[in-house]
């Protein structure tokens, strides 16, 4: 049954040997140097402050949505850094290697980089941009925002939820591992069919890629469950369908996609695993298999998948755009009408990742069309913004201008998406950058929206703000960046520049080259600036210190009816739903007062340390079936099994908060509503209040 | 004061004019087709860039001109809190997209036709065109039409050449003339070429920009494309999707040449004393780069190898990457060069 | 205006008074379905897969369709696995008297019938492989066993679940933990009788 590859193997550490530590190539020592040192500093920080306990109690073993979105959120940015290395050395390489006379370094015909670990690099960047980096961002942020949106105690699931994203993060730790041990895959994030077959990737990068993918999606999937179920299930009473903030809307319709695309990837991987482990002919050019199988399941996949990413963003941006005019959202009904339209749509355009594969007329045509259609639910949101900014009363905080990048953003990116919507312009740049540029230009949209929404969200959830100054010198790098960079990269696309090359063959690419170098460096800076941004921000927590449960004096939806930072059972008693900003009505309505006339008891799951071991285990499978390490693999899958039977005999009932505790907790925390200036709602017809002094309910008459 | 919008989008503007202006260049070789499926393509770009362009400026514009004129600190005392749903605007935000993405498609369909790669109506009108003005030159030259043209001699005849692509260089066939080349491509100019393309091992894709735009090349399939170029000349051709470590350097040479040149040629490649028979293409396919593109001439090709590649790859004959020229980092890099 | 009703401050309910009834058993239900919508996802794709892959082409000049799959045998098996979801079946009419005797035979004999079913797949499969028709011959044998053995793996899957809740009713009676897992078991068990279903019309 199991196939033949080159090379030796033995049965207790299969393809694994010492030689398969790339010691020799001095870029991956010191990475490793760096990463251990780093790593080292950590534990001894934490063994220093006597911290393992606390990390182990409040957070390792925790089922609270708001933490395992932050560790969400961590991991999410780890990543994201990684990726950004990623993308550094790619650019440089491509600067340096212009022109047969361009010299070499470190073993590279030109550059410093050889096309092997250039291929290497470029694969993990997309890979792990899409899906360890900006999907974590995501699911964390909805995790965090989703239950208080709805104004639930937790998700539906707590358990599963750090199932979840236990399995999140082992995938990208055989991600990151496959760094120091063999080599990850050079076949793209796309999985290139039929390189990625064993017959011409024969080492242990594909087989990196297959399981972290693997044991990732299957989080994201359950992950996707968890939300729907929170949403359709633990809304507040009082909270109707048309009463849900916008961004729960686009967590529904993402999830919906997320559920329903992720089991076709699964399936898709899978085969390719069989085909490499089994020596089956799924996707082989021989013998009766078929690679277009392959680029199809992965495409009805892969289109859903960018679609799951960018609605999220568009629910931060619709969250964050009428905070920041203090107005409501303009047309919510058609916002969300658009958001289940371009969920839906995702699943008919998948064709268009390849319109050069030599499909009829007929097929193209179809498929030119359906991916125009989502220009439309697209074009109407941004012209719902448009006219929320339209009569309000505009301020540039930093989250609202990182929600407007986003909008400039897509403008730029739907312009060049409906050119390559349209296969005689496909036919032209369909794999070359300016494919590239478009998607950065799209996932930018994605990235912006996050890095607001982080922002935005940052002190419901620590109680204090990130630094202005610094993060507005971040964006407005980012934005000089993104534009130098990708900009440069369109008109690249214009030149027929291929994506994925490592060596330019012609010199006349040069210069825009060296214009996206000077993109990258912006990038840079940008980082620098973003981690400065952090690091200030947490050192003087003290002085960005907010008080009271809305930093922003405007917001409007649930998740701002609760303290800063929000206490671990996120509301003292469940508020009842009467409007659909429910925060901003209540504000607008003199109704601030946060604490309830009595209190009740509160019941909330147990901590527990199974999913951290599911996580564990499932890195000992994947890690096992990577290196063909046979008795790794059964032994994890046993373990997993086993772990999960041995759970469901434990009856976990929770605990229960009594509410003499609850008010205690609640007395200490400060309710400082200052600052909070009056606001004329002319919609009410009920003029200002005074914070301080607002009576709980009901409000005088005006 | 809060820095606005306008300050922002200025990069953009700039940009787009960088690009117009860019687009001038010879280097952007999207902008300067020189055949006819290439400019149809081009002239698509064009059009969707100003369609879609001037829908984006005015929802770009709007969403400028209300952030500024509503800014904190702005002039308009217009604070309206309620204004969150018109039936107007609705339709409008809904109709006016649909009906681009319509205007659109009929545009989006024609072209597809026009450049279908399998039966590219581009190439049928340009042969038409010619027809015509060779019609009309020999009307003139000939009014009562005693001399029109025999169709069997007509140079219209489209050319056929079949390309394989193995790890990583190009193996162009020409079956009717019985010769063959790796890294070269000479076709005669205003003559329709009709390609068939397969692959030895992986996903490659064709791709001369000024001249035809890009069909993927698959192992164990066929894939077609047809082309006219309209003018004489050197131009860049190389695959377009990334098929392993050659993969940068598997460009080949196209040359565009008069009828006369190009027979010439021919018959210089014919007395090649290389072959290719199968089992020398065997050879040929294993993994090389050829960092130089170094041409090389084969003539009296074994009739019908083009299928017959196609048949052995759909048999499972594999023409396997050695692990040292994967994405192995430990393994030292054997690669065969040719420089 | 498309906004909703607006209510007056001074009559509106702000908190809620008592806390939410928690219907865990519908909300793990319903949660389950959502599951089997992923699967069947998974499975959709197996079958588009066998769709794609069952053509003279794929088969490599090897076997195809009619060549795999004996009619006896396949009636002989579909008895057998409807025959273990009718079991399961009475199991849940005991469920609702709450008769433990009568779910726990239920749930035995379903096994029982269950791993007939499995034996005789086996012994099927033993003898294709026999005659060299292994998933490796062809694509279109790839495609063949992954869709019956990817259900194969439902089916032990599914007897591994009913083998624990044997004991989690016997050890714990009809708590509510115990009834959502019964509940969600038999929408696995039913799920499976889909999936032949699908699965049958194909294979000529």
């Amino acid at each position: 049954m199991l196939v033949h590859y080159p090379g030796p193997w033995s049965p207790l550490l299969g393809r694994l040997a010492l030689k398969e530590i790339p010691y020799q190539n001095p870029i991956l020592v010191w990475t490793f140097v760096l990463v251990s040192c780093a790593a080292l500093a950590i534990f001894a920080a934490i063994t220093y402050h006597r911290a393992w306990g606390y990390l182990w109690r409040e957070w390792l073993t925790s089922v609270d949505h708001k933490k395992i979105g932050v560790m969400y959120c961590l991991v999410g940015l780890v990543m994201f850094f990684r990726g950004f290395i990623d993308g550094v050395m790619m650019r440089t390489q491509q600067v340096m290697a212009v022109g047969p006379q361009s010299p070499g370094y470190l073993g590279a015909l030109h550059g410093y980089l050889p096309p092997y670990h250039f291929g290497q690099i470029y694969s993990a960047h997309g890979t792990i941009m899409i899906l360890f980096a900006i999907t974590p961002i995501l699911i964390g942020i909805m995790n965090i925002v989703v239950p208080l949106q709805v104004g639930a105690r937790d998700m539906a699931y707590p358990y599963l939820n750090a199932v979840s994203f236990w399995l999140t993060a082992s995938a990208t730790a055989l991600v990151m591992i496959s760094l120091f041990v063999g080599d990850f895959s050079h076949a793209g994030w796309v999985g290139l069919s039929p390189l990625t077959e064993l017959a011409y990737s024969p080492g242990v990068g594909v087989d990196y890629w297959i399981w972290a993918v693997q044991i990732g999606s299957v989080g994201t999937t359950l992950a996707s469950i968890n939300i729907i179920m929170t949403i359709i299930k633990l809304r507040a009473p009082g909270m109707t369908w048309t009463r849900m903030p916008i961004f729960c809307w686009t967590a529904l319709s993402t999830s919906v996609v997320g559920l329903s695309s992720f089991p076709v990837f699964t399936a898709a991987v899978a085969l390719l695993s069989l085909d490499r482990y089994a020596g089956t002919h799924f996707f082989t050019p021989g013998l009766g298999g078929n690679l277009m199988l392959y680029t199809d399941l992965f495409w009805i996949w892969g289109h859903p998948e960018v679609y799951y990413v960018i609605l999220p963003a568009f629910g931060i941006i619709s969250e964050i755009v009428p905070t920041f005019s203090e107005k409501p959202l303009f047309g919510y009904m058609t916002m969300a009408a658009a958001s289940i339209a371009i969920g839906g749509v995702s699943w008919s355009v998948w064709l268009h990742h390849f319109f050069t594969m030599g499909a009829g007329p007929g097929v193209n045509s179809f498929f030119s069309i359906a991916s125009m259609l989502v220009g439309i639910p697209t074009g109407v949101k941004v012209f719902n913004w448009a006219f929320t900014l339209y009569r309000g009363r505009i301020r540039f905080d930093l989250p609202m201008l990182w929600a407007l990048g986003a909008l400039v953003l897509l403008l730029t990116g739907g312009l060049s998406g409906m050119m390559l919507a349209m296969p005689a312009i496909n036919y032209t740049v369909h794999n070359s950058v300016f494919v590239v540029a478009h998607f950065h230009n799209m996932l930018n949209v994605v990235g912006f929206a996050a890095i607001g929404g982080i922002n935005f969200w940052f002190p419901k959830v620590f109680g204090f703000k990130l630094d202005e100054r610094i993060g507005k010198r971040a964006f407005w790098f980012f934005s000089a960046g993104t534009v130098v960079l990708f900009g440069s990269m369109y008109a690249l696309g214009f030149m027929g520049m291929p994506r994925r090359i490592d060596y330019i063959p012609f010199v006349s690419w040069r210069p825009l080259l060296m214009s996206e170098e000077a993109g990258i460096f912006l990038f840079l800076i940008a980082a620098y600036y973003m981690i400065k941004q952090m690091y200030v921000s947490i050192r003087d927590r003290a002085q960005h210190r907010v008080t009271g449960p809305d930093p922003w004096r405007t917001a409007r939806s649930l998740e701002w009816l609760t303290h800063c930072p929000v206490p671990f059972y996120n509301f003292a008693l469940l508020p009842h739903i009467n409007s659909r900003d429910e925060w901003a009505w209540r504000r607008q309505n003199g109704l601030v007062n946060l604490r309830p006339d009595h209190y009740e008891d509160i019941h909330l799951p147990n901590n527990t340390f199974v999913p951290m071991l599911l996580g564990a285990l499932a890195f000992g499978l994947g890690f096992g079936m990577v290196w063909r390490m046979y008795w790794l693999a059964g032994l994890s899958l046993l373990g997993i099994v086993v772990a999960v039977i041995a759970r469901s005999f434990e009856p976990d009932s929770g605990h229960t908060i009594p509410g003499v505790r609850i008010r205690e907790i609640e007395e200490t925390l400060p309710e400082e509503l200052d600052g909070m200036e009056p606001v004329a709602d002319v919609a009410g017809g009920v003029v200002a209040f005074q914070a301080r002094t607002a009576p709980r309910a009901p409000a005088q008459e005006p | 004061m809060p820095l606005h919008k306008g300050r922002h989008l200025r990069p953009l503007w700039l940009a787009a004019v960088a690009f117009l202006t860019g687009c001038a260049q010879k280097g952007y070789w999207l902008a300067h087709p020189k055949g006819a499926i290439a400019r149809t393509e081009w002239h698509t770009t064009i059009l969707d860039v100003a369609v879609m362009g001037s829908v984006v400026l005015v929802a770009g514009g709007l969403v400028a001109a209300f952030l500024w004129r509503y800014r904190v600190g702005g002039k308009s005392r217009s604070y309206d809190p309620t204004f969150t749903a018109s039936l107007v605007i609705e339709v409008l935000v809904w109709g006016v997209p649909l009906m681009i993405v319509g205007y659109l498609s009929y545009f989006s369909v024609k072209s597809v036709f026009a450049t279908n790669p399998y039966n590219p109506l581009a190439v049928r009108r340009a042969v038409a065109r010619e027809a015509r003005m060779n019609g009309a030159f020999t009307r003139r030259a000939d009014p009562a039409g005693v001399n029109a043209i025999d169709p069997a001699a007509h140079p219209m005849r489209p050319l056929r050449v079949d390309v394989v692509t193995t790890d990583w260089q190009w193996v162009f066939i020409y079956p009717k003339q019985g010769i063959a080349t790796v890294d070269e491509l000479v076709v005669p100019v205003r003559v329709p070429v009709k390609f068939d393309l397969t692959s030895t091992t992986v996903v490659n894709d064709f791709f001369i920009p000024q001249l035809v735009g890009e069909i993927d090349i698959m192992p164990g399939m066929r894939t077609k494309q047809g082309m006219i170029a309209s003018r004489t000349g050197s131009y860049h051709g190389y695959s377009d999707d990334f098929s392993g470590g050659g993969f940068s350097w598997m460009g080949f040479a196209t040359r565009v040449t008069r009828p006369a040149h190009f027979k010439d040629w021919v018959r210089r490649v014919q007395s090649a004393k290389d072959h290719l028979t199968d089992t020398r293409f065997t050879r040929v396919a294993q993994p090389t780069i050829n960092l130089a593109q170094k041409i090389r001439h084969f003539s009296h090709v074994q009739k019908g190898l083009f299928d017959h590649i196609i048949e052995q790859v759909m048999e499972g004959r594999v023409y396997r990457t050695p692990l040292a020229m994967t994405e192995s980092m430990t393994k030292p890099m054997k690669v065969r060069l040719i420089k | 205006m498309s906004q909703e009703a607006y209510i007056k401050p001074a009559h509106a309910v702000l908190w809620q008074s008592h806390p939410p009834g928690h219907d865990v058993i519908s909300t793990k239900t319903l949660g389950f379905w959502l599951y089997l919508l992923s699967d069947s996802m998974i499975v959709s794709s197996l079958f588009a897969s066998y769709l794609v892959l069952n053509h003279r082409v794929n088969a490599a000049a090897g076997p195809t369709a009619g060549m795999v799959v004996h009619p006896v045998v396949a009636f002989f098996e579909t008895v057998l696995l409807f025959s273990g979801i009718l079991a399961y079946g009475f199991a849940m009419v005991g469920l609702k008297r709450g008769d433990k005797k009568a779910v726990l035979s239920g749930l035995a004999s379903a096994i029982i019938l269950a791993v007939g079913f499995l034996v005789i797949e086996g012994v099927d499969f033993a003898g294709l492989a026999g005659h060299g028709m292994v998933p490796e011959r062809s694509g279109f044998l790839s495609a063949f066993y992954a869709l019956v053995l990817y259900h194969g793996a439902h089916l032990v899957f599914a007897i591994l679940w009913t083998l624990v809740m044997i004991v989690q009713v016997a050890r714990e009676g009809f708590t509510e933990n115990v009834v959502y897992r019964l509940l969600n078991l038999k929408l696995f068990w039913f799920f499976r009788k889909r999936f032949n279903n699908y699965t049958l019309p194909l294979i000529p």
